[in-house]
């Protein structure tokens, strides 16, 4: 396995509203190996969306909080980053495509300014002007007392603000070079008649459209890590293979690590090759997909899989799986799964499941939260 | 359509430039009110800098020069008549032009720049306990004591303690208008920021000053504009009313049309000579109304949405006559990538039960 272009840390995220406490991601761990898609997959509300804001640090804290754990990303670990520095980091270091395509692209622009703008981005940084550049220099520090380390970013070298500026200068390409880039991009997505697209604004592009100029805004700061979060999810099903298709053949080309948020587990299959599934906050099982699809370890896991749709089954109902997702302020004790649970005995009740554990035969890499991992194959 | 490399970018861009004017005229066209406001506003603009720069042109009258005619009714010598003391209304309506749309449009050019400025800080930094958040609470608290006073009891009062004379007309006012764009401007600051395409440019690296400036603004000016116009007009109702009740500048050595509405009314003027009053009050409803039929209209020129439906006409693009119907098939076929359409629904399907 190659070194790991993130790896979260026993995170932990809490929700304060009002005075309740509702704790969204509790200790998950996760890598996302260099190269690999990693996919995440949960119900609504088992915290996935939460953990992948989290890693760029775009929930707003307050109402979250990040509890404890780390997110390490090179090596800088992004819970200790002070947020005015993350500017830095977004983008050309952590990009993230959203699940809504039809507002996220600013409607008052063209989609070449919106394309450019990101593109400005990554040139700026690749001419070394660290933005923020005027709050480069620490302010001066009367007691001496050591600054809190957060790894590279604070101990980056004093660039006086001008000589940003003109790397910045600099590093701005005229506008007939921009612009092919930026049409580049578009073509990369697989736009035809990037051309005429250029000169459009959002609300004349259709969803499937939207979503590709998202990720071409996206590849254009070549980011480490990628993290899409239900990028297909708004789409209607044939524009929502389109854009898989295109995806799949993207992370062919470009070889950037992907974090892959999803519900779906189609499309998950499709696209990852490593798949964390969360449930209640709690990652319950990891594993490389065709092992965790053909051997789950874990009973939500096998639940999950048997609730799916499938082209096969056309007799009856679907499978749905007993009980409803816990009121995650007041988690049930022990195992958070066990209420729902066909395995459920005392001690899952008393005692939380062990961490991750690989269970015996497994593939390596598979790992699974159960006191009961060894008897999920027997369910039904 | 570009080879790379060629400079046919140039077109591209003076094409944009073109279609932008074209789009607005399209735009004036659907909206005939706004048209007429358009045209009443041309009008006024050309009408204030020609009394400005070329007086005689208009009238053949200066300003504050009597002419023999004394309490003439309106006739083709003197349109809107002249007073007892032998002003041509008329001209005194003209020149008093220039100094009510400059008095109009400073206060609510400031009271959108300060109170926009401070709006936009509001709305965009207010997390609680934090340096912002004060920040924030201590601009909305003093727009709050602002704001309590009713606004034309308050710049009357200021009026009458600075005093008569113009620049103490533009305070008084100033002081009592600036509250409502903050409130305005952090009101829409706080609707644009939480939306997603804001949320995704922090995503995509852009920094929060760029945030403010470039997404954040541009999305908040279009109610902005549209109330700015409006407010013109109101600006003027304003000025005229405490021209009116006396504390305005000084007619007839300074022309403004409150105070002309005024000092006329004070003479007792208004039964015996009615047109002195007709002339200047004539003016503010023509130009209240003009902002205002304006103001309506703008809002569709400013947002690109509404904009390209009424101009029917897009970028030479896939054109939106129905632009809320992004998933049309008439679309779809742009959409297409260049190899085979999949069309393959994906295996599984929705994950939670």
């Amino acid at each position: 396995m190659t070194a790991p272009v993130i790896s979260v840390d026993g995170l932990t995220i809490d929700y304060i509203v009002g005075a309740g406490r509702f704790r969204a991601v509790s200790d998950v761990s996760l890598e996302v190996p260099e190269g690999h898609v990693v996919g995440i997959v949960g119900e609504t509300g088992c915290g996935k969306s939460t953990l992948a804001q989290a890693i760029p640090r775009l929930l707003p804290e307050p109402p979250a909080t990040i509890g404890h754990g780390r997110i390490l990303f090179g090596d800088m670990d992004l819970v200790r980053v002070p947020l005015w520095q993350m500017p830095r980091i977004r983008g050309t270091g952590i990009s993230m495509i959203f699940q809504e395509p039809l507002n996220s692209l600013n409607p008052a622009y063209r989609v070449y300014d919106q394309v450019a703008e990101a593109l400005q981005i990554r040139h700026l940084r690749e001419a070394g002007h660290l933005t923020p550049d005027r709050r480069e220099q620490p302010p001066f520090d009367y007691s001496r007392r050591p600054q809190p380390d957060a790894g590279e970013v604070l101990s980056k070298p004093i660039v006086p603000a001008g000589a940003t500026a003109r790397a910045a200068r600099r590093a701005r390409p005229p506008y007939p070079e921009l612009r092919e880039e930026v049409l580049d991009y578009l073509k990369l997505v697989r736009i035809n008649d990037p051309e005429t697209i250029l000169d459009l604004y959002p609300h004349e592009l259709s969803g499937g459209m939207r979503q590709r100029v998202m990720i071409a805004m996206a590849l254009s700061e070549k980011p480490k890590l990628l993290i899409a979060d239900e990028p297909t999810s708004a789409l209607d099903v044939t524009i929502q293979a389109q854009v898989l298709t295109l995806m799949k053949e993207l992370i062919e080309e470009v070889h950037t690590s992907i974090l892959f948020i999803s519900h779906d587990l189609g499309v998950i299959a499709e696209t990852a090759d490593e798949l964390g599934v969360m449930y209640a906050g709690k990652l319950v099982e990891f594993g490389p997909v065709g092992d965790l699809f053909g051997s789950p370890r874990h009973p939500y896991t096998k639940a999950l899989l048997r609730a799916a749709p499938t082209r096969y089954k056309s007799d009856g109902p679907l499978d749905s799986i007993a009980g409803s997702v816990p009121n995650l302020s007041r988690p049930p004790p022990g195992c958070r799964f066990h209420p729902r649970c066909p395995l459920a005995r005392p001690v899952c009740k008393a005692e939380p499941p062990p961490p991750l554990l690989a269970p015996p035969g497994v593939a390596p890499g598979h790992r699974s939260a159960c006191h009961f991992a060894s008897e999920v194959p027997n369910l039904p | 359509m570009n080879p790379p490399g060629s400079t046919a970018w140039v077109g591209t861009q003076s094409r944009r430039a073109w279609q932008s004017v074209r789009t607005f005229w399209q735009v004036l066209r659907a909206n005939p009110l706004t048209l007429a406001g358009f045209i009443l506003v041309v009008l006024i603009g050309v009408t204030a800098l020609l009394i400005t720069v070329a007086p005689h042109l208009l009238t053949p009258y200066g300003s504050n020069s009597p002419t023999h005619a004394y309490a003439q009714p309106p006739s083709w010598a003197h349109p809107f008549g002249t007073d007892s003391g032998g002003l041509d209304i008329y001209s005194e309506v003209l020149y008093a032009l220039p100094l009510d749309l400059g008095i109009a449009f400073a206060i609510a050019g400031v009271a959108v720049i300060a109170g926009g400025a401070l709006g936009l800080i509001a709305g965009f930094w207010d997390q609680p306990n934090t340096a912002g958040g004060w920040t924030s609470v201590v601009i909305l608290r003093i727009t709050d004591i602002f704001l309590s006073f009713p606004s034309l009891i308050l710049a009357l009062a200021i009026a009458v303690s600075l005093g008569r004379g113009v620049w103490q007309l533009i305070v008084a006012v100033l002081l009592t208008w600036w509250p409502f764009y903050v409130r305005l401007v952090r009101g829409e600051t706080l609707a644009v920021k939480h939306l997603p395409y804001v949320v995704a440019s922090r995503a995509a690296g852009v920094t929060e000053g760029r945030i403010v400036l470039r997404h954040v603004l541009r999305n908040v000016l279009e109610p902005v504009v549209v109330y700015f116009t409006l407010d013109i007009g109101t600006v003027l109702v304003t000025l005229s009313t405490i021209g009116f009740v006396g504390l305005g500048v000084n007619y007839p050595v300074t022309p403004e049309w409150g105070s002309m509405m005024s000092t006329y009314q004070n003479a007792g003027l208004i039964t015996a000579y009615p047109w002195t009053i007709l002339g200047p009050g004539a003016a503010i409803f023509i130009t209240v109304l003009a902002f205002s039929l304006l103001g309506d209209g703008l809002r569709d020129i400013l947002d690109p949405r509404s904009r390209r439906v009424l101009a029917g006409t897009g970028a030479g693009g896939p054109t939106s006559a129905s632009p809320a119907a992004p998933q049309e098939p008439s679309q779809q076929t742009v959409v297409e990538p260049g190899g085979t359409p999949t069309v393959v629904p994906t295996a599984g399907g929705s994950g939670g039960p």
